[in-house]
């Protein structure tokens, strides 16, 4: 038996795919239903779907030639017929043109076949499908082109004339066809003469027949308007302002007292799961229940005023929640917020609390710290990384505070930006708008959410 | 000379001792006022909910609820237009988003807290920053999606929108929770025989039942609350908090607290359930 020789095996760095299977699904789901409609939260902010008229070199022609913007005025020089394909005519109403295809007598008592308009024909006869099938030829009065119909070769009046139809004259209908009118208009854009053909129905045209505006384009452009209807918007200010204002009210009292709430656990009390079980019961409520909850305290017959009044410190009750006592609803958001966001917070710091080593904290203990002392220089230091995250992810729900605003102010005379936006979609129906105001909510998150990963990023390193 | 000595101990020891109890009944104090803090204003609006309509109109009120105790105004609430319905929806909604968030979660969670493999890191790190964004980011280009598909105003597309939103949250959640089982017990169990699969099965899944029960019961709980998505994509078919928001303007004040009490109780009863899983839902974003 002889010895083989050791074969070392190389290693195979054999990719692993049960992983990237298993992360499929939730990727996917989280492209389609979290990156996509960012994108388009985007899109409809500075996207303006009919911004542009694109113009035809020739009636019916895809060839361009040029764009006018929606709203140019614009002068009309020409107008022809085009046959409108089935299910074309959507973005505004079209101007049509109908003609038949009718077979009759000419005054001379030949016959003749061509198309006339569905004007100079008077239907008499159709099918049950309504279709036209006899009809005659109507009278010409006081006309000066002569008492006569003329037939075209094509249903265009500048198209060969094939012949005459006397007046009241008995026709057959053998087709009718749809036409829509283009028009040949001019107008200016970006301080140059552009003209071109343009179907009727993206056009209005005035009275007299030969000036008009753009009414609607067929293709998207970059826009600002929305973002400055946002800006200009009588309540945005106020929403802005009044969603910092909450955050740098909101915030400071969560971290002091979620800390606190941390230390206490942190002390490990009898009952103690049942103090962390109480304290993070606001976790889970819903911010319009808590409104509500909120709303049952500051409302006029309501537990404050039941309060100071048995105590003798008001006569009568007082209103807070109305449109004159602004601060009143300010404060009433403020407590109602630090009631349920400090919960989350609070487990947070707990678990930063825990992850700091138990002999740290009696070694400071050991040495006579007192308690501010162990919690300025031995706990708030350890726990810096932990409060980040916890700031960050405050910083960004105060963001979308909502519904607690709703039920304490009704939204009007304190408005926060998720309530703008929920105004432009809901009440005014301005869905740009809407995703204007919802794209700056996305960049101020984006912010907060580049410092929060950054924080995170920056404590992994330190632990590993 | 001993006995001195010892004199001296007791005293000091005494000293320290009192000045530990000391601490101790403030500590206590601390957490039955911050506990009071938490509790009173549920205890009112139960008072508020838990009577007659009368009562509740009453002025000033006393602080001792119950009086006289009656359903009357949550019956109120409860038989008010689009209450009913608005219940069923909500737990439809709350009951798809439940069974999708699960079932997507549970295998990214899985191979988060399992594998070691290229992109780990971004995809745990994209997943904790879109766990923060808001809603109403996505409510409205989703919205506008919906009515261009004709899938607006139905209860499963709030679902799918829901299921977005717990997604991540529970992604990691269930992460952890397989996290908390060694991997050794899995491999033990196929040291005795069991194959991969039959080591997840009878091992594994046992042990992290319980802790997906609670992250299913969160996202569960986070679709009941959720009320700005339900409210931009139901018009007809409106979520309890949807209804309760938008008639919220018009409404009679039993109709509202008997809504807020009403919608406030499952999550009292949910943090009652899991509180022993609060960690992994929220405490592990620094590690």
């Amino acid at each position: 038996m002889s010895i083989q020789p050791l074969r070392i095996p190389r290693r195979r760095t054999k990719v692993q795919w049960a992983p990237y299977l298993l992360i499929t699904p939730a990727l996917l789901y989280l492209l389609v239903f979290f990156a996509w409609p960012m994108t388009q939260a985007i899109r409809l902010a500075v996207w303006d779907e009919q911004g542009l008229l694109s113009l035809r070199a020739a009636p019916g022609e895809e060839n361009e030639a040029g764009a006018l913007e929606q709203g140019a005025k614009i002068s009309v020089l020409d107008r022809r017929n085009v046959p409108l394909a089935p299910g074309e005519a959507d973005g505004g109403p079209a101007l049509l043109d109908v003609w038949f295809f009718v077979e009759g007598e000419t005054p001379g008592g030949a016959t003749v076949q061509g198309w006339a308009p569905e004007s100079r024909v008077r239907v008499r006869e159709t099918d049950p499908s309504g279709l036209p099938l006899r009809g005659t030829v109507r009278p010409r009065l006081g006309s000066a082109t002569g008492q006569h119909t003329t037939v075209y070769a094509f249903p265009d009046e500048r198209s060969d004339v094939v012949g005459e139809l006397a007046s009241r004259a008995e026709v057959g209908i053998a087709q009718r066809t749809s036409l829509e009118v283009w028009f040949l208009i001019e107008g200016a854009h970006n301080e140059k003469r552009v003209s071109g053909w343009a179907p009727s129905r993206r056009l209005q045209i005035y009275g007299d027949g030969a000036t008009g505006r753009v009414d609607s384009g067929d293709t998207g452009r970059f826009t600002l308007l929305h973002i400055q209807r946002m800006l200009n918007d009588r309540f945005f200010r106020s929403a802005l302002g009044t969603t910092f204002l909450l955050m740098l009210l909101i915030i400071p009292v969560q971290l002091v007292l979620a800390i606190v709430m941390a230390l206490v656990i942190q002390a490990r009390l009898k009952f103690n799961l049942l103090f962390l079980a109480i304290f993070a019961i606001p976790l889970a409520a819903s911010d319009l229940a808590v409104g509500i909850v909120w709303s049952s305290i500051f409302t006029q017959n309501g537990y404050l005023n039941s309060i100071l009044y048995s105590l003798g410190l008001i006569e009568s009750p007082q209103a807070y929640l109305t449109a004159a006592t602004r601060h009143w609803i300010l404060i009433a958001v403020w407590i109602a917020e630090v009631w349920r966001a400090t919960s989350l917070v609070m487990v947070i710091v707990v678990s930063g609390l825990q992850a700091i080593s138990q002999e740290v904290l009696e070694a400071a203990e050991l040495f006579g710290a007192t308690l501010w002392q162990r919690v300025r220089f031995v706990i708030l230091p350890l726990l810096k990384p932990s409060l980040q995250v916890a700031l960050i992810l405050r910083t960004i729900l105060a963001l979308q505070v909502f519904a607690v605003v709703i039920a304490l102010g009704g939204g009007d005379v304190v408005t926060v930006l998720a309530n703008e936006t929920y105004r432009q979609y809901y009440a005014l129906r301005n869905m740009n708008t809407a995703a204007a105001y919802s794209g700056l909510i996305l960049l101020l998150s984006m912010i907060s959410a580049g410092i929060y990963l950054r924080t995170v990023r920056g404590q992994e390193e330190a632990v590993s | 000379m001993s006995v001195r000595v010892s004199d001296e101990m007791t005293k000091v020891r005494a000293r320290a001792k009192r000045r530990l109890a000391i601490k101790r009944a403030l500590t206590y104090l601390t957490a039955i006022v911050l506990s009071l803090w938490i509790l009173l204003p549920i205890w009112l609006i139960a008072s508020m909910a838990l009577t007659t309509p009368e009562a509740m109109r009453s002025f000033p009120k006393s602080v001792l609820p119950f009086i006289p105790f009656s359903f009357d105004t949550m019956r109120f609430f409860l038989e008010a237009r689009g209450i009913v319905p608005g219940l069923i929806n909500s737990v439809v909604v709350a009951l798809i988003t439940l069974a999708l968030s699960t079932l997507i979660a549970a295998p990214a969670g899985y191979a988060l807290s399992r594998y070691v493999f290229r992109g780990r890191n971004a995809f745990r790190l994209s997943i904790l920053a879109v766990r923060a964004f808001p809603v109403v980011i996505l409510s409205i280009p989703l919205a506008v999606t919906f009515i261009n598909l004709g899938m607006f105003d139905k209860v499963s597309s709030l679902a799918l929108m829901h299921t977005a939103l717990t997604l991540p949250t529970t992604v990691l959640v269930i992460g952890s929770v397989f996290a908390s089982i060694p991997y050794e017990l899995e491999e033990a169990a196929q040291v005795f025989g069991c194959t991969a699969f039959q080591a997840f099965r009878r091992v594994v899944l046992p042990l992290v039942l319980p802790g997906i029960a609670a992250a299913a019961l969160f996202t569960f709980v986070m679709s009941w609350n959720e009320v700005f998505a339900a409210t931009v994509l139901t018009v007809q078919n409106r979520t309890l908090p949807a209804q309760v928001l938008v008639s919220l303007r018009e409404a009679p004040d039993a109709y509202k607290f008997a809504g807020g009490f009403f919608m406030l109780i499952p999550s009292v009863i949910f943090i009652m359930i899991i509180r022993k899983y609060l960690f992994n839902m929220w405490g592990q974003s620094s590690k």
